[in-house]
C-alpha cells in the first residue's frame, strides 16, 4: 500500500557556499508561506516556472504554488514515489513527466481524503484557487498537467498562457518576426490579467507592476554578476550550488529577497575568490553541466564529482537569463510589453553568434561559449527519462558541438528528475570513475 | 488513376501501404518536388498550393529503431524514433523538405535533429499555439504567412490565393471521400474491415492529393459492390489514440474477435472529419481548421462554461462516434512517451465510461514484438463485453 512507504533517511548534501546553503530552509519558509496564505484565504494560483508570470503574481498579490517545485521536494526527500503510485493507479503513465505524475498524484490523493495525505512533505501543496498553464513551448505537460489536475478538482478554473518563442531557421531571420510574437504574448498575459482578475477577486496595480519588472531586472543582472565570478580558478562555486540558487531564481524572480540573495551571494564569491578559495582545495577538472535537470534525490552526486578533483563553474540549466543591457530591448513604458520583448529577447540572444559559425546552432553555440568562457575541460548532461522538453537533444548537442568546434569528453548520466528508482548509485559512480579517468587521459596527452 | 501507379481500389491501396512511398519515388523520378511532414497538424493545403506533393513521413513498427539512436534519446515517443530512423535508412531519400509543425515535445525538440540530420533543401517549423483563444488564432496565421512566403521562396513562386482556395477545395474533397468511407462502416457487420481502412488511409498519406481522391473513391465502389461483407463479430469496437500510422494494432483487435468500426485517431477520424472553409483571406480558414476544428489533445481548448461542457468539447467527438456508429466498446491505445494524450486518460476514460460504454487503455511501444501481450488484454476485454 502506498500509504504504508517512508521515505529514506538521508544526510543533508555538502555546499560550497554559505548562500546555497540558506536555501532549503527558504523553500520551506516558502512552502508554509503558501499554506499561512491558504488558511488567511489569500488567492493561491498553481503555478510553473518561466511563464513570465512571476512579476504579475506578484504585483497583484496572488501567492503562487510552484507545482514542479513541490514535486521537486518530495523528489529530494525521497518521498515521491507514493504519489508517483498514486498517480499511476488513476492510468496515468509512468513514462510521463514525473513532475506532473507526482503532482497529480499528490492532489488526487489530498482531493479524495478532504485533507493533506498522510505526513506529507514540508505540510505538503496547498489547494489552489486557479492554475495557471502554460501554451508552449517549453514543455507539453505544461499545458496538460493542470487540465488533468481537473479531475479531482473540477471547480478550479486553468488559463493557458502561450510563451512561444522563435525557431533558429535558415529561410528567415528572427527579427523578420519578432513583432508578431511580442504582440501574441503581450495579449495572452493580458487575456492572463483579465482572468486572474475575475477569478481572485485582485486587481491589477500597474505602477506596482512596473516596479516588480524593473527589480526583476536588476535581479536578472544580478545574477549573471555572481554567476560570472565563477570564471575563477580555482572556481567558488559549482553547479551543485547552483541547483540551491535555482530557488531565488525561478521561484521568487520579482522580489526583494531574490535580488538580496543574489548580491549576497555575488559578495561571498568575490570574497573567495580573494582569497583563491575554490570549492575544492586541489581542482584538476572543470566540467561544464550541458543540459538536463538533476536527479533531486541525488545531487550529492556533485560532491562525489568534487572528491575526484572536478568541478562545475557553468551549467545551463536554470539559468535562463542573460545579462539586461545585452538584450538589446527596445525601451517601452508597458511592463507587460517589456516582459514579453525581455523573453523573446532571451530566446533569439545566441541566434546571430550561431549564425556566424557554419553548422551550429543557439544551443550548441551557448554550450561552446561557456566552454570557452568557463574553461571547461569536458560535458556532463543528464537525461531524466521522464521528460521530452530539457532532455531531448542532448546527444545530437555533443554531436554538433565535435562536429562544429571540437572533440570533448563527455559524459551523459540517466535516471530521473523525482523517480529514485530509476536510479542506480554505483551504475552512476561507476560511470563518473571512468569518465573522470578519460578526463585525465586527454589531460596527459595535452602536457 | 495514373498508369505507372498501383493501379486501383483496395489492391492498389494494399500495394501502395505496403511499399510505402513507392509513389512518390515514381513521381519524384519525374521531377516533382516531394516535401515531408510530420503529424496531422502540417497544412497540406499550402504544400500543395505551391505545386509540391505533401508527404506524410511514417514509422514501421515491423523494423527495429537502430540509427536513430545514434542522435535522438530513447526518452522520444517511439513513433518519432521509428519514423527519423526509417528517414535515416534511406527510406524516404525522395524528399526534397520537411516541414514539421508545433505538435509535441518529441516532434518540437527534434526538429533541430531531423533538420541538420537530413540536410533536405528546405526546412520550415511551423510554431502552432497550444491554445485556441482569438489571439492564438491571429498569431497562428501570421505563422502561416510566415510558411507561405518562404515556401514560395522555395518554389520560386509566390503561393497565390486562387491556388490556395484550388488546394484547399481538391483537401476538403479528399476528406469528404474519408467520410464516405467511414460510412461504410456505420452498417451492421459493417461493410469493410477496419485494417482496410488503415491500409487506405495511410497509403492516401503518400501521393498528390488528387490520386488520394481516386484511390479513395475507387475503394468505396469496390467496397459497395464486392460480395460478402466482412463476417459480423462479437463486438463493434472504436480504437483512439494519438498516430497510429500502421494497420497492425487494428487487424489484431480484429482478429481477436471484434469489428473496428470507429476511431478517433491520425490518420483517422480526428484528421479527417473536419474541412477548411473558403474564406476571403484563404489563411483564415486553414488557421481555423488546424487550430479548432482537429480536436487533438496537444491543442487544450480554454474552458468555457462548467466543467462538465469543457469535457463535452474536449471529447465529444468520441461520445458521438459511439452513438453514430453503435460503438460497444473503446480502446485507449497510445505509445509510450506521449504526453499530450497520456495526461487526458483519467478524465477521457471516464468521460466514456460514465455513458455506460467500457475501455481498455493500453500502452504500447511502437513494435511488432508486444502483440502477444497486447492480444491477451484484447480478448479479455472482448469477453468482458460480451458477458454485459
Amino acid at each position: 500500500m502506498t500509504e504504508e512507504k517512508k521515505p529514506e533517511e538521508r544526510k543533508r548534501r555538502r555546499t560550497a557556499t554559505e548562500a546555497a546553503s540558506t536555501v532549503a530552509p527558504m523553500v520551506k519558509a516558502m512552502i508554509a508561506d503558501v499554506l499561512k496564505a491558504k488558511e488567511e484565504g489569500k488567492p493561491i494560483a498553481y503555478s510553473f516556472i518561466y511563464c513570465c508570470y512571476d512579476e504579475i503574481l506578484r504585483a497583484m498579490d496572488i501567492v503562487p504554488a510552484w507545482t514542479e517545485n513541490y514535486a521537486g521536494i518530495c523528489g529530494a526527500k525521497r518521498d515521491a514515489q507514493r504519489f508517483l503510485e498514486r498517480a499511476e493507479a488513476e492510468n496515468l503513465s509512468r513514462s510521463l513527466c514525473t513532475y506532473a505524475l507526482c503532482g497529480l498524484g499528490f492532489d488526487a490523493w489530498r482531493e479524495e481524503l478532504g485533507e493533506m495525505p498522510p505526513e506529507p512533505p514540508w505540510g505538503g501543496q496547498a489547494r489552489p484557487d486557479v492554475m495557471l498553464g502554460s501554451g508552449q513551448m517549453i514543455c507539453d505537460p505544461r499545458n496538460k498537467w493542470y487540465h488533468a489536475a481537473q479531475h479531482y478538482m473540477p471547480d478550479v478554473p486553468v488559463y493557458d498562457v502561450a510563451m512561444p518563442w522563435i525557431p533558429f531557421e535558415d529561410d528567415y531571420d528572427y527579427r523578420e518576426v519578432q513583432d508578431y510574437y511580442v504582440k501574441y504574448i503581450v495579449k495572452q498575459l493580458r487575456g492572463l490579467v483579465e482572468f486572474l482578475e475575475r477569478h481572485t477577486g485582485k486587481k491589477m496595480d500597474w505602477d506596482r507592476l512596473s516596479e516588480v519588472v524593473e527589480l526583476a531586472d536588476r535581479t536578472w543582472d544580478m545574477v549573471i554578476e555572481a554567476y560570472e565570478l565563477r570564471r575563477a580558478i580555482p572556481c567558488p562555486m559549482g553547479t551543485g550550488d547552483a541547483m540551491n540558487t535555482m530557488v531565488p531564481l525561478t521561484f521568487m524572480m520579482g522580489t526583494q529577497q531574490a535580488y538580496d540573495f543574489f548580491r549576497g551571494l555575488r559578495d561571498e564569491l568575490q570574497l573567495k575568490i580573494a582569497n583563491k578559495e575554490g570549492i575544492i582545495p586541489d581542482e584538476k577538472y572543470r566540467l561544464l553541466w550541458g543540459g538536463g535537470l538533476p536527479s533531486w534525490f541525488a545531487l550529492t552526486d556533485f560532491n562525489y564529482f568534487n572528491s575526484k578533483g572536478a568541478v562545475f563553474p557553468a551549467e545551463v540549466t536554470y539559468r535562463l537569463i542573460e545579462p539586461i543591457g545585452r538584450l538589446d530591448l527596445p525601451k517601452v513604458s508597458d511592463p507587460i510589453e517589456h516582459i514579453a520583448w525581455r523573453w523573446t529577447k532571451y530566446w533569439t540572444y545566441w541566434h546571430d553568434k550561431a549564425r556566424k559559425r557554419p553548422g551550429s546552432h543557439p544551443d550548441v553555440e551557448h554550450l561552446i561559449n561557456y566552454i570557452e568562457d568557463y574553461t571547461i575541460d569536458g560535458v556532463v548532461m543528464h537525461e531524466a527519462f521522464s521528460c521530452r522538453s530539457w532532455h531531448v537533444g542532448l546527444i545530437w548537442h555533443l554531436n554538433q558541438i565535435k562536429k562544429v568546434y571540437k572533440d570533448i569528453p563527455s559524459l551523459i548520466l540517466e535516471s530521473d528528475i523525482v523517480d529514485i528508482s530509476t536510479y542506480n548509485e554505483a551504475d552512476t559512480r561507476a560511470r563518473i570513475d571512468a569518465f573522470i579517468d578519460t578526463l585525465e587521459a586527454v589531460k596527459s596527452r595535452g602536457r | 488513376m495514373p498508369e505507372e501507379g498501383a493501379g486501383k481500389g483496395l489492391a492498389a491501396a494494399d500495394r501502395y501501404y505496403q511499399d510505402y512511398g513507392f509513389r512518390a519515388r515514381e513521381l519524384k523520378n519525374q521531377g516533382r518536388k516531394i516535401i515531408g511532414y510530420l503529424c496531422a497538424l502540417a497544412p497540406v493545403e499550402i504544400i500543395t498550393a505551391a505545386g509540391f506533393i505533401p508527404f506524410r513521413i511514417k514509422g514501421n513498427v515491423n523494423e527495429p529503431i537502430t540509427k536513430a539512436d545514434t542522435q535522438m534519446e530513447t526518452i522520444v515517443c517511439p513513433l518519432v524514433r521509428s519514423c527519423f530512423d526509417m528517414a535515416l535508412k534511406g527510406n524516404y531519400e525522395f524528399l526534397d523538405g520537411l516541414v514539421i509543425p508545433h505538435a509535441c515535445d518529441s516532434i518540437v525538440r527534434t526538429y533541430d535533429i531531423w533538420k541538420y540530420n537530413l540536410g533536405l533543401s528546405y526546412n520550415h517549423f511551423i510554431n502552432m499555439p497550444h491554445t485556441d483563444d482569438d489571439s492564438s488564432l491571429e498569431f497562428f496565421k501570421a505563422e502561416l504567412a510566415t510558411f507561405r512566403k518562404s515556401l514560395g521562396k522555395f518554389a520560386g513562386k509566390e503561393i497565390s490565393d486562387d491556388s490556395l482556395v484550388e488546394a484547399i477545395g481538391r483537401h476538403n474533397q479528399n476528406r469528404a471521400k474519408v467520410r464516405e468511407l467511414y460510412g461504410l462502416r456505420q452498417s451492421e457487420p459493417p461493410l469493410i474491415l477496419g485494417a482496410e481502412v488503415s491500409q487506405v488511409l495511410i497509403a492516401a498519406m503518400s501521393m498528390p492529393v488528387e490520386e488520394s481522391i481516386e484511390l479513395l473513391s475507387s475503394v468505396v465502389d469496390e467496397v459497395k459492390g464486392r460480395a460478402g461483407a466482412p463476417a459480423k463479430k462479437s463486438a463493434r469496437i472504436m480504437v483512439v489514440g494519438a498516430q497510429v500510422d500502421d494497420a497492425a494494432f487494428i487487424k489484431l483487435v480484429e482478429d481477436s474477435g471484434a469489428n473496428v468500426v470507429a476511431d478517433d485517431l491520425c490518420p483517422g477520424g480526428r484528421e479527417h472529419w473536419s474541412y477548411v472553409e473558403v474564406t476571403k483571406d484563404p489563411l483564415d480558414g486553414i488557421a481555423e481548421r488546424y487550430l479548432r476544428k482537429i480536436n487533438c489533445g496537444r491543442t487544450c481548448r480554454q474552458m468555457r462554461g462548467t466543467y462538465q461542457e469543457f469535457l463535452e468539447e474536449r471529447f465529444g467527438q468520441i461520445g458521438r462516434a459511439i452513438k453514430d456508429f453503435k460503438v460497444d466498446g473503446v480502446i485507449l491505445y497510445l505509445y509510450k512517451y506521449c504526453d499530450p494524450f497520456g495526461f487526458d486518460v483519467p478524465a477521457m476514460k471516464s468521460y466514456i465510461e460514465s455513458r455506460g460504454t467500457p475501455v481498455l487503455y493500453l500502452e504500447d511501444e511502437y513494435s511488432m514484438s508486444t502483440i502477444g501481450r497486447l492480444r491477451t488484454r484484447i480478448q479479455a476485454f472482448l469477453e468482458l463485453i460480451g458477458s454485459r
